[in-house]
């Protein structure tokens, strides 16, 4: 699913009408039996949130499903992949759920048939790019990748492409594709276009951009002035802006690409039916407000932008093929690894 | 003496090594047996896959080659700069030492990767202090801190202690009559140092050595924030970037990368072996400490050269992290103006997971170092005297759970511990105890290290007055050896308590709700993009260390001579 340099309001729009014809209708019936009965026990969920944000989820969660015991596991994408990875060798995986930042590693799990289906009427109003169309991994919010640049950068860049220009050599800080799964989601994206593609990437080497392991080391780098530009996602800019740090964002003209942070249920859970009331309550009304409260653009597009967004904001989502990228990654790793010589 | 008192005296230590032999291999060999399994036989069926995969793998190898030159590299200046310091400080009339030693052994108590941001924020744009200088980098100036040599002055910085603990603890077993003999026969101090003091050291140099070695070799923090925007790759940043490209196969790549560099940890073992092999260092300890030497008027610019190496080491960086602790977000300056105490205020009153994790890692520790401790003094003790084959070979394996990643042995932890144990039918997954027992897998051998020197320097000739005069062996062990081997057996205490207390990358896999660790919330504080408040948390945590470090002060005449590096 893709959208195609679309306005975001415009998508936002076009999303409401979407869902009634988006649904494969013999899959609904399951849905209605899994809400029959209040859910209980305990909920094992992993999760690559941060902290703060995790535990408010699981407070918002808890309200509404008060007989449910939330376990929970926190720590980076790669820890928690590599912690589930180790576990479902050793043949016992513990979670019932996963929340983690990127579609991609959904896919790859999807591939490995560790996912349940779950058709629920709960992705009425969900932005279509957003979830999984055989409905094993739904994202909770749009996580965009754009351009933070340090107040004392003397040009400010309006696209990507003003990156590969020859003021910005040695100026720039991007996460590496090779550790950051939104990065490589990115580069993806990037790589398939034609008015970009590898030859910009390219232009990136040649510009001596530096590729370091994810998006807080970026943020770090242009807030301290390391580094005058850096690629990075909104809300740790704007969040970084709120509390003073000297940075900027922009939304780049050819667009951005966005990370969801699906949510999957898997299907060795022991505890399907909260698991079930899990994902709903993310994609709820209530679920959405608390990601824009978090500074996150909900993927319900009625609750509306987050208050870092200006009013009218215009953003271009770029066409990410999650099947593609998934498919490719390894082969533009590689090449990537090779031109920056990692 | 009759035959059936010998009997039992024999089955005594027997049935210690029996115990002590199943021990270690549990905890050392067993996690690296299921990683190994792994690496052969993922999911059961045997393949080569992934060994010919890495082989072939031009990457693999670059980062093979880096990961030799910066432990290497980073070996030999910890171990110069270790020893120059520990001979001064311990040998001479330096002034102030006990304050020396504290600060001198600080970088141990901070985490490599809040160590390695320290240093880039003190030396970076934003620095404060460059600023108040004025000679502050331009906006995107290029570090050089991001390259092989910035790696290897940092991995040097960060284990230096290692050298200098054990070398110091080495040094309080020096007997005073050669010291005496050698100067009353002519030969002058550097002399002495040179050709008595060092010979006889060279247990301890050469454990501090090892422990370095293997330190810099399973290093991620520091490869991780300057080697990759360095697009320098060693061999645990190669492994993080394998696990976070997912896909299949992927664990048996990283058991095959982690196989690599626990053979290079084995074969720095053998040199060690060697290294040891070719002499005899044993001396009789009298309870005498050898007389300082006078520095005479050179006391002063020597004081004032290895103050300012160590704060200019040691201390910077921990104003930098101050400076980060006090402002409200990354890139502010700090000023009368900006200063806020918001973010302590953040991690001491209001985040619950800090205090409990300040809890959970003391108790941890602590428990890690008295357990590694005990195992290490009875191990060592059949390791040096008895010398049976199957302890060699325990020896070399205790060094890998060490030289490995800590995210590899949490893998391994997983694959062993998540179903419940056999027999047994306790599950520990998800419990406080798995992240024990990875700690005593792990620091196992630096616990061993400085006890194996120790009794490399002890002449057995006191045990064996013991065992003439009817002692069995437990009760010799106890009140024999364990007081003359009390100082290393300290320091290598200090060694495991500090090191596990900020451990991050072992629990950023293996904890779970109620049992996080320090190293857990200074994490995530981190991965949520709080970097301040990681700065204060880390802060935090060394002002604790410091405090429970002055605290041991307040009962250090019941404690045996020498056991306290940092008390004369």
């Amino acid at each position: 699913m893709t959208l195609n340099r679309r306005h975001f309001g415009h998508m936002m729009a076009a999303s409401v009408l979407l869902p009634g014809t988006l649904l494969p209708g013999t899959l609904l019936p399951s849905a209605a039996t899994a809400q029959a009965a209040a859910p209980t026990g305990k909920l094992v969920l992993y999760t690559s949130q941060p902290d703060r944000d995790a535990q408010q989820t699981i407070t918002g969660f808890r309200k509404v499903n008060p007989g449910v015991e939330v376990e929970v596991f926190r720590s980076g994408t790669t820890e928690v992949m590599a912690k589930l990875a180790a576990e479902f060798s050793a043949g016992q995986p513990r979670p019932d759920v996963l929340l983690i930042a990127d579609a991609a590693s959904m896919e790859q799990l999807k591939a490995d048939n560790r996912l349940e289906i779950y058709a629920t009427k709960s992705i009425e109003g969900i932005v279509p790019s957003a979830f999984d169309r055989d409905m094993t991994y739904f994202g909770t919010k749009m996580i965009s990748t754009g351009i933070i640049y340090n107040k004392a950068a003397k040009a400010i860049p309006v696209s990507w492409a003003d990156l590969a220009k020859p003021e910005y050599k040695g100026q720039i800080s991007m996460a590496s594709p090779l550790y950051s799964g939104a990065a490589a989601i990115k580069l993806g994206a990037v790589t398939a276009r034609p008015d970009l593609g590898w030859t910009y990437i390219e232009a990136l080497r040649r510009n001596e951009a530096s590729a370091v392991r994810g998006n807080g080391a970026v943020l770090r780098a242009v807030a301290t002035g390391e580094k005058a530009y850096g690629i990075i996602v909104d809300f740790m800019a704007f969040n970084a802006k709120a509390q003073g740090s000297p940075v900027e964002f922009v939304f780049p003209k050819e667009g951005l690409t966005v990370v969801t942070e699906p949510v999957a249920i898997l299907k060795t859970a022991s505890n399907k039916t909260a698991a079930r009331a899990f994902v709903d309550f993310l994609l709820s009304d209530e679920g959405q407000k608390l990601s824009l409260s978090q500074g996150y653009i909900p993927t319900r597009a009625s609750v509306g932008s987050p208050s870092w967004m200006p009013v009218g904001t215009q953003i271009n989502i770029m066409p990410v093929d999650i099947k593609t990228v998934v498919a490719t990654t390894e082969a533009d790793k590689k090449r990537f690894a090779d031109m920056f010589g990692q | 003496m009759t035959l059936s008192e010998r009997g039992l005296r024999l089955g005594q230590d027997q049935i210690v090594l029996i115990l002590l032999v199943v021990l270690v291999a549990l905890l050392s060999m067993s996690p690296l047996l299921r990683l190994l399994l792994e690496s052969v036989a993922p999911g059961g069926i045997v393949s080569t896959q992934a060994f010919t995969r890495v082989w072939n793998n031009p990457t693999a190898w670059i980062a093979l080659r880096n990961s030799l030159e910066t432990s290497l590299g980073a070996t030999l200046l910890a171990v110069v700069f270790g020893t120059i310091v520990a001979l001064v400080v311990t040998l001479t009339d330096l002034r102030a030492r006990n304050a020396f030693v504290f600060v001198f052994v600080m970088p141990l108590i901070i985490a490599p990767q809040v160590m390695a941001l320290a240093w880039l924020q003190i030396s970076g744009p934003a620095s404060p202090l460059l600023n108040a200088l004025g000679l502050a980098p331009p906006l995107g100036a290029r570090n050089p801190l991001y390259s092989r040599e910035g790696i290897i002055l940092l991995l040097a910085i960060e284990y230096a202690p290692l050298v200098f603990l054990t070398l110091r603890a080495g040094l309080r077993a020096l007997p005073r009559e050669l010291i005496e003999a050698g100067l009353s026969s002519g030969a002058s101090k550097i002399t002495v140092v040179r050709t008595i003091i060092m010979p006889l050291m060279t247990p301890s140099i050469v454990a501090g050595m090892a422990l370095v070695f293997v330190s810099c070799l399973g290093n991620f923090g520091v490869a991780a924030f300057l080697g990759i925007p360095g697009n320098y790759l060693t061999l645990p940043t190669l492994i993080y970037q394998r696990l976070s490209g997912l896909g299949p196969g992927v664990l048996s790549e990283v058991a095959v990368l982690s196989t690599v560099i626990g053979s290079i940890a084995i074969i720095g073992i053998i040199v060690q072996d060697v290294m040891l092999r070719r002499r005899d260092y044993r001396v009789t300890t009298t309870s005498l400490a050898a007389r300082p030497f006078a520095l005479g008027h050179w006391r002063l610019p020597v004081e004032i050269l290895l103050w300012s190496i160590t704060l200019f080491v040691v201390v910077m960086p921990v104003i930098g992290l101050l400076a980060t602790a006090l402002v409200p977000a990354y890139g502010v300056p700090l000023s009368a103006k900006t200063a806020t105490t918001a973010n302590f205020a953040y991690v001491i009153t209001e985040h619950a997971a800090s205090g409990r994790a300040l809890v959970n890692s003391f108790f941890l520790s602590l428990a890690a170092s008295i357990i590694v401790v005990l195992i290490s003094l009875v191990l060592a003790y059949f390791l040096v005297w008895r010398r049976s084959r199957l302890l060699r070979f325990l020896n070399l394996v205790a060094e890998l759970p060490y030289a490995l990643p800590g995210v590899v042995l949490s893998i391994a932890c997983i694959l062993l511990f998540l179903k419940p144990l056999p027999v047994l039918g306790i599950s520990l997954y998800n419990t406080v105890w798995i992240i024990l027992i990875a700690y005593l897998a792990r620091f196992l051998v630096l616990g061993l290290r400085p006890v194996v020197s120790g009794y490399h320097q002890l002449d057995r000739a006191i045990e064996e007055a013991a065992q003439v005069a009817g002692a069995g062996f437990l009760y010799r062990l106890v009140t024999v050896i364990m007081p003359v081997m009390a100082p290393v057996a300290a320091a290598g205490a200090i060694l495991v308590f500090l090191t596990a207390f900020n451990e991050l990358t072992l629990s950023a896999l293996l904890w779970s709700s109620g049992a996080e660790t320090l190293g857990v919330v200074v994490f995530s504080f981190e991965q949520g993009g709080e970097s301040t408040a990681a700065a204060a948390m880390s802060i935090v945590t060394i002002v604790v260390t410091v405090g429970l470090a002055l605290s041991t002060l307040l009962f250090h005449h019941k404690l045996p001579e020498g056991v306290l590096p940092w008390r004369d």
